[in-house]
């Protein structure tokens, strides 16, 4: 499975347009996002709405660190994820009392308090003092393994199957096996002597921490970043499309990724208006809500599944 | 001269075109060719715009693209047609990198025209110089606009633009304290403001900013931050529609007549004193980056009748659409020069460097690109007053001075690029 991944990682950069390259990268760096998302929904049935502030957050803390102290870009990443980390337990600490409507509400309200802020304040661009604010932008330069398109692609695929590894990791772990009692029933849980409250905080702790990689790949791949791409109606929508593209399997989460960001590119590229991306996307969640629960990735494995049965059935 | 002389022959021909209609008008003053549609190889030129988003920023291109259908329908480029192709960066910096390396990676441009943006001349000047390929933009609005080497504009920007406003004001109207309200982008609002305010400074005068968050922009507050800061003048260094809302706010609290309102060039714009009302007529006073687009020179006739025979009623007729005209013609005569068999990218690069003293009665002052890291070529305006029913003319063209402006003086007579 590993050596098939890495040969796709190989081949199909090479294969791509200079576009494609550009909506890929982003598509990937999504991706990445959308698996903090999804270790929150789909192993603790917590609806988080700050993923991609959170992603902001990496992105903020990296650029920061990178205009300060000029560190390889691999550190100011891990700085940027470890930070956004942090934050993501702090918003995610009313979890520890609430669920449901109530803690999508207030994760959504933090989300709206970062792009109050970062439009407020901007991302840093290699200004002085703590915001960082220069009125001609210095761009932080790419990491040394992905300075052409085709690298950083490459460099982003790999990142995400690092994080993909991360939380099955944790999934298998002891993480893993408290999330899936919590998830059944907190009281259990609980009576099982799972501590609650540290695997609640973990697992928001990890969907910030995933988040601030795709905010330091993010601002990698750009050199700078702009408060216009996280607002908070978009973590809103990379939630739904979490849901849509099925939050239970690393397939799933790489259609999300597309959807978020190839759709509506290739929607442009071929001459429809990329906002027409939002009405399928509000198709696709309809269709997810009513007939499939586990998403499109869902759908297609079930599928095979079965075609796979049918065959050695005959 | 030799440029000007280019710059009228397409430029007859597309009227004559438009006036008549026949073709031994375009036979004639055309003088490229039977006056038949191009169907040569296609020339490749994209532009890079923000239109969906806070304010859209597609005139230029739009302007660009009726003069070239005008262009490719009296014989195009020596028999070559040019085909435009048009990009949104929807104001986002992912958007415009991917969609600006589409057009020079992906599609081969020889060269953007008429590009407007305030997002993607931060996020492409870098690509653009390392794919050499040049910009003559028509709506730059950001710093790093003005200060790449392979971008040059025909439109003046926020800098100066704010400045002649805030000059005439000093001198018809007595201002004192200027607000100086703009968007709170450290490379548009931020820079603009503060280089008006140092210039204030310079002349012993005092300004402040007033930055309004670019995702969700506030009129309301933005004006009462702006009242509250002891301001007799405002100056409105904003889009179009947010400049609007700005008097929208004031209106409401009916304070037009206890400060000086003046704004940059975004609100010469027809159809704006009927939408700001009556209100406002003879109060809101404008400095605008190109002429009048009423005058009486043949380019802006021109202007006007290419947008009427080839674009949509529903283009702006603006300023950054004069910009955008302005673009297309200096791109059309650099082409027109060159061999139709060795138009490529380094070639075509490499003419419009060379374009200098370029003169149109759309601008004030003569047009160059030059090769250098820094390009101001727009900065003398005129002003205009917003009445009930339109716009009417307070000057003639006149350069801002100051320190600023001084600089770019100098090094335009040093290197000769104005023919002075």
């Amino acid at each position: 499975m590993l050596l098939s991944v890495a040969a796709l990682i190989l081949i199909v950069p090479s294969l791509l347009d200079a576009l494609y390259l550009r909506v890929f990268i982003s598509s990937v760096i999504f991706t990445i996002a959308a698996t903090g998302t999804a270790v929150l929904y789909a192993r603790l049935g917590l609806v988080s709405l700050a993923q991609v502030a959170l992603v902001g957050v990496g992105g903020w803390v990296t650029l920061r660190m990178w205009h300060a102290t000029g560190l390889p870009f691999e550190v100011n990443m891990l700085a940027g994820a470890i930070i956004s980390g942090v934050v993501g337990m702090l918003i995610g600490l009313p979890a520890l009392r609430m669920r449901g409507l109530f803690l999508a509400l207030i994760t959504l309200m933090g989300a709206a308090g970062f792009q109050i802020l970062v439009t407020g304040t901007q991302f840093p661009n290699g200004g002085d003092g703590v915001l960082g604010i220069a009125v001609t932008s210095i761009f932080m330069p790419r990491p040394l393994l992905g300075e052409s398109d085709e690298a950083m692609l490459r460099y982003v695929c790999v990142v995400a199957v690092l994080c993909f590894l991360l939380v099955e990791f944790n999934r298998r772990t002891r993480p893993g096996r408290a999330w899936a009692l919590i998830r059944k029933s907190e009281a259990c849980a609980m009576a099982s002597g799972v501590n609650v409250a540290f695997y609640k905080a973990w697992g928001f702790a990890l969907a910030g921490f995933i988040a601030g990689i795709a905010g330091a790949l993010l601002a990698g791949t750009l050199g700078v970043l702009d408060a216009t791409t996280f607002p908070a109606s978009e973590s809103i929508l990379l939630f739904a499309l979490t849901v849509v593209g099925g939050a239970y399997h690393w397939l799933g989460l790489v259609l999300t990724g597309l959807l978020f960001r190839a759709a509506p590119a290739v929607l442009n590229d071929i001459g429809v208006n990329g906002h027409l991306a939002y009405v399928i996307f509000g198709a696709g969640l309809l269709h997810a809500l009513i007939t499939a629960p586990t998403g499109i990735a869902g759908q297609i494995l079930d599928g095979l599944t079965q075609l796979a049965k049918r065959r050695a059935g005959r | 001269m030799m440029t000007y002389t280019r710059f009228v022959g397409p430029a007859v021909a597309c009227l004559a075109l438009t006036l008549s209609g026949t073709a031994f008008a375009q036979q004639k003053l055309y003088g490229l060719n039977t006056g038949k549609a191009a169907s040569g190889q296609p020339i490749l030129v994209g532009s890079v715009v923000g239109k969906t988003g806070p304010d859209d920023f597609s005139a230029g291109a739009l302007a660009a693209k009726a003069y070239f259908d005008c262009v490719n329908s009296n014989g195009g480029i020596n028999g070559r047609p040019i085909q435009f192709l048009i990009e949104d960066d929807q104001w986002k910096p992912e958007v415009a990198g991917q969609v600006a390396s589409k057009l020079v990676k992906d599609r081969g441009v020889v060269a953007l025209v008429g590009n407007g943006s305030f997002v993607e001349m931060t996020v492409n000047a870098k690509l653009y110089e390392q794919e050499n390929v040049a910009v003559v933009a028509s709506a730059c609005a950001v710093r790093e606009c003005f200060e790449a080497k392979n971008i040059a504009s025909t439109n003046q920007g926020p800098v100066p633009s704010n400045i002649a406003a805030v000059q005439w004001a000093i001198e018809k109207l007595g201002t004192k304290k200027v607000a100086c309200i703009g968007l709170n982008i450290p490379s548009n609002g931020v820079w603009s403001c503060n280089l008006t305010n140092e210039w204030l400074k310079e002349k012993g005068l005092s300004g402040v900013s007033v930055l309004m968050n670019p995702g969700a922009p506030d009129a309301n507050s933005a004006l009462l931050e702006a009242v509250a800061s002891g301001a007799d003048t405002f100056l409105m260094s904003l889009p179009a529609g947010l400049a609007q809302a700005f008097l929208k706010a004031g209106q409401d609290q009916n304070l037009r007549d206890k400060y000086k309102w003046v704004a940059p060039t975004p609100l010469y714009k027809q159809g704006i004193p009927e939408s700001i009302g009556a209100y406002w007529g003879d109060k809101v006073h404008v400095a605008i980056e190109l002429t009048k687009w009423d005058g009486a020179g043949p380019d802006g006739k021109r202007w006007l009748a290419v947008m009427d025979k080839y674009g949509a009623k529903s283009d702006p007729r603006d300023t950054f659409s004069q910009a955008g005209f302005v673009s297309a013609n200096i791109f059309v005569d650099a082409l027109l020069k060159m061999d139709p068999k060795k138009i490529d990218r380094a070639n075509v690069t490499k003419a419009l460097k060379a374009v200098k003293n370029y003169r149109t009665d759309l601008l004030c002052g003569p047009w160059y690109f030059g090769d250098a890291d820094f390009h101001q070529p727009n900065h003398a305006s005129m002003i205009v007053t917003i009445t009930k029913t339109g716009f009417k003319s307070e000057t003639g063209c006149f350069d801002p001075s100051g320190k600023y402006f001084d600089k770019i003086r100098a090094m335009e007579k040093a290197q000769k690029l104005t023919g002075s």
